[in-house]
């Protein structure tokens, strides 16, 4: 389409040319309109070029060589012909038509040329691109536009000689402060490296020759063989002006910009060459820092991290040693441990450097510690080549926590100035965080893997109470245990017995959680060893006492029922070992707690709990039930924080006294849930045993259950 | 829920801790702590008051248990005074009576000391 627009004016032009170019003076209506579709074509050219140079990301050093190659090309183009086509100008009017196609022929080069120029200036003045930069850049083109435009309005009918007027003046004002303002867009050098600042230098300074080779040329010089005033930039040149005084306009502003830029480019260039090594260094050094704070996100692995935190300031240049020490989070000891070392040897600095001292020091201003003449400072005792000749010590805070100091060591006194130990401070930020972030990410993995751990243990800890209950004639049970965490200190089981009685305990060990699960796992063992032995109550529990005190912790006791049903005589024996007490009620509702006499396990080893324990026989009637807890029934508390009590589990048990056991023990439960409202969470572990005698001869219900 | 506090009341050479609140195994350091404070001091005779302890759990008497020898070794002891009815149930549960001097009132307790020596 564009091609399409160009082509056709060009063409149309071109005829207007040969027209008129012999034919005198034009009307005005048709002048402009020659004017106005020049401008479009020429626009179109534009915007053809830039199209096609779109993607040409072009480096300053490339775009200027760029430039110049099309500069040649357009110059040997035109050169050649200017020699091969005749044709001139005879006082300002082509004399033949060859001369209009020359014309022609040398602006659309020109044209194409200053075209480029400014196409690939363009990427250099807008590498950084801000709405600014891009405002100036397009006022800059709008503004050299109108000293074209304006250009058109001067040469009508002023055709004879070229002849400034007012006006041209007038248009050039604007467009000269624009292009000084675009010049200063000069940013882009600071980044070179030396080597790209030399060769952009060496091609600005040819590109500049070439410009001014072409000025000089375009402003008539009689080259030799030639009777021709000839121009590939004429500014006063004929031809250019003829065809077009706009395009000549503009096309001089062009080259004006594109010579005061190169110079800007040479000096300023030449200026920066020998701040080169600084700014390079300082990029390296951001660039250090970059990929650290790409680690805060990705390393998670704390060894890993901490010798890449070592390793930062050393590959960063002004450091030539360095290490981390971090205080041990666990204890919040002063004594921070040595993590990593890079390019020094970690005894080394656990001999030689005091880093506890220096450690305790930063940790208590807060701030950062310069030994320019380390090995003069008593807590460092290193020798000449040992490369502790200067230190910097930063400590290592993040979330205005001290977590531990790094040290950066120089091989040469003063090793550091100012912006090094800056740079430094800005890493050990970095630092922090990324390790912070680690420790808490170890934090969250041991977490999950405590509650996977947890989650076995409740399992183990499932399978150490009964799985079945024993099936006795006459007799139903019903029993369940809940842990108010993961695992509890909670325990119930049966033991049958030869002899047909059935030994049984009920205990909750003090405390909750895992210790108290590690003690109910000793206590199931104990139970289901002694029975067998020691099956009276008195004995078991003496026997259970003395063996469980040995691994009791002082503030920990174990409270316990036990209990030996002997269904031939239709009795239990019951000793009470601080537990509490057994609800029993009768068929007609006759309820009471049995509360025998007896120490908790683990409250005294000795005589005093064997003298102390009493056992209680009891004599058991049909329908006879007897319920054991914990604690964690009775204690159990509603929103407003009242216990659920012994009262209130006696009558719901007398309540529901003509079930059977199984849905006695649901209904007492029901009952408690009941009562606590909202508020199911136990506080404690909970545990209910539910006896029923139905007497020799009544089926005993196969509902016997487990609930866990 | 627990909030607890221990009072500490020198009464001539006893140290008095007076208990208000709830002991749990939340709030069982604090009076594990006051009892080490007492034991730093070089005080060995202890009446623990309860007369605002409105609940103590298996934790709580463990506190108890976890000093009482090291006090009578060093030829003091702990006396329990004033304890709630529902408190002194769960002390008498788990037979604390057969091993603590537990009392009805503060100057009971002191009494006992007293005759002690």
């Amino acid at each position: 389409m564009l091609l399409l627009v160009f082509c056709t004016l060009l063409i149309a032009s071109t005829a207007y040319l040969l027209v008129m170019g012999t034919a005198g003076h034009p009307s005005v209506p048709i002048e402009l309109a020659y004017h106005l579709s020049l401008l479009i074509c020429y626009g179109a050219l534009w915007l053809l070029l830039a199209d096609v140079l779109k993607d040409q990301r072009a480096t300053p050093e490339k775009a200027f060589w760029n430039v110049l190659a099309v500069g040649a090309v357009c110059f040997g183009l035109a050169f050649a012909v200017l020699y091969l086509i005749p044709g001139g100008f005879h006082e300002g009017r082509p004399l033949s038509i060859s001369t209009i196609l020359k014309g022609f022929l040398l602006s659309g080069l020109q044209a194409v040329f200053y075209f480029v120029l400014l196409l690939f200036f363009r990427d250099l003045v807008l590498l950084r691109r801000t709405k600014k930069s891009i405002r100036n850049w397009n006022l800059m083109l709008a503004s050299m536009t109108l000293a074209a435009a304006l250009g058109v309005v001067d040469s009508m009918g002023n055709t004879e000689t070229y002849n400034p007027s007012a006006y041209w003046v007038a248009g050039l004002v604007p467009a000269t402060l624009c292009i000084a303002v675009n010049v200063l867009s000069i940013s882009w050098i600071v980044r070179l490296s030396f080597r790209r600042k030399m060769k952009a230098i060496g091609f600005s300074v040819l590109l500049l020759l070439f410009l001014r080779l072409v000025v000089w040329l375009g402003q008539g010089v009689e080259l030799p063989g030639t009777q021709d005033p000839v121009g590939l930039l004429p500014v006063q040149s004929d031809y250019l002006h003829t065809y077009s005084a706009a395009l000549s306009t503009f096309m001089l502003l062009a080259g004006v910009f594109g010579v005061v830029y190169c110079i800007a480019v040479i000096l300023s260039l030449v200026f920066h060459l020998p701040t080169t090594s600084d700014y390079q260094r300082r990029a390296d050094e951001m660039a250090v820092m970059h990929s650290l704070t790409d680690l805060v996100n990705q390393v998670f692995d704390l060894d890993k991290l901490a010798s890449t935190i070592t390793e930062s300031p050393v590959r960063a240049g002004s450091a030539t040693a360095a290490w981390l020490a971090i205080a041990d989070p666990e204890t919040g000891s002063l004594a921070p441990r040595v993590l990593a070392t890079h390019n020094i040897e970690q005894s080394l600095v656990t001999e030689r450097v005091d880093t506890a001292a220096l450690f305790r020091e930063v940790r208590l201003t807060g701030k950062r510690l310069v030994l320019d003449q380390a090995m003069r400072d008593r807590r460092v005792s290193t020798a000449s080549g040992d490369g502790v000749a200067s230190l910097v010590v930063i400590p290592l805070i993040a979330r205005s926590k001290v977590l531990g100091g790094l040290f950066v060591a120089s091989n040469v006194p003063n090793g550091f100035q100012q912006d090094d130990v800056e740079t430094i401070t800005v890493f050990a930020a970095q630092a922090a965080l990324a390790l912070e972030n680690a420790r808490l990410f170890e934090e969250q993995v041991e977490r999950e893997r405590l509650s996977q751990e947890l989650a076995i243990a409740r399992q183990v800890q499932g399978k150490l109470l009964p799985q079945n209950l024993p099936s006795i004639g006459g007799l139903s049970l019903a029993a369940s245990s809940v842990p108010a965490q993961e695992v509890g200190g909670d325990y119930y089981d049966f033991v049958k017995l030869d002899d047909g009685r059935l030994a049984f305990i009920v205990a909750d060990v003090s405390g909750k959680g895992t210790s108290a699960a590690f003690y109910m796992a000793e206590m199931q063992g104990i139970f289901q060893s002694v029975t067998h032995l020691a099956a009276q109550p008195a004995e078991f529990l003496t026997h259970a006492n003395r063996a469980i005190s040995v691994l009791l912790e002082r503030n920990t006791f174990i409270s316990v029922i036990y209990g030996l049903f002997d269904p031939a005589r239709k009795e239990i024996a019951l000793a009470r070992a601080g537990h509490c007490p057994a609800a029993a009620v009768s068929a007609s509702g006759n309820a009471r707690f049995l509360r025998s006499r007896g120490l908790g396990l683990g409250l005294d080893s000795g005589v005093l709990f064997r003298e102390t324990l009493e056992i209680e026989h009891v004599s058991l009637g049909q329908g006879d039930i007897f319920v054991f807890y914990t604690d964690g029934v009775v204690e159990s508390r509603d929103e407003s924080g009242e216990e659920y009590g012994f009262d209130r589990l006696l009558a719901s048990i007398c309540r529901h006294r003509h079930e059977d056991a199984h849905d006695l023990h649901d209904a007492v439960l029901r009952d408690l849930d009941q009562f606590l409202g909202g508020n199911r969470q136990y506080g404690d572990d909970l545990t209910i045993v539910v006896f029923k005698w139905h007497g020799h001869g009544q089926s005993s219900p196969d509902k016997d259950r487990v609930i866990t | 829920m627990g909030n607890f506090s221990v009072g500490f009341n020198l009464r001539d050479t006893v140290q008095v801790l007076s208990l208000k609140g709830e002991l749990d195994a939340h709030t069982a350091s604090e009076l594990e702590a006051a009892i080490q404070k007492c034991k730093d001091d070089g005080q060995y005779r202890i009446i623990v008051n309860g007369a605002n302890l409105h609940y103590i759990s298996s934790a709580g008497l463990g506190v108890f248990m976890a000093f009482i020898e090291e006090v009578r070794n060093e030829g003091g002891d702990i006396k329990i005074a004033a304890l709630q009815p529902k408190v002194f149930n769960v002390f008498d549960l788990l037979g604390f009576p057969l091993l603590f001097n537990i009392v009805d009132t503060e100057d009971e307790a002191i009494h006992l000391f007293e005759k002690q020596n």
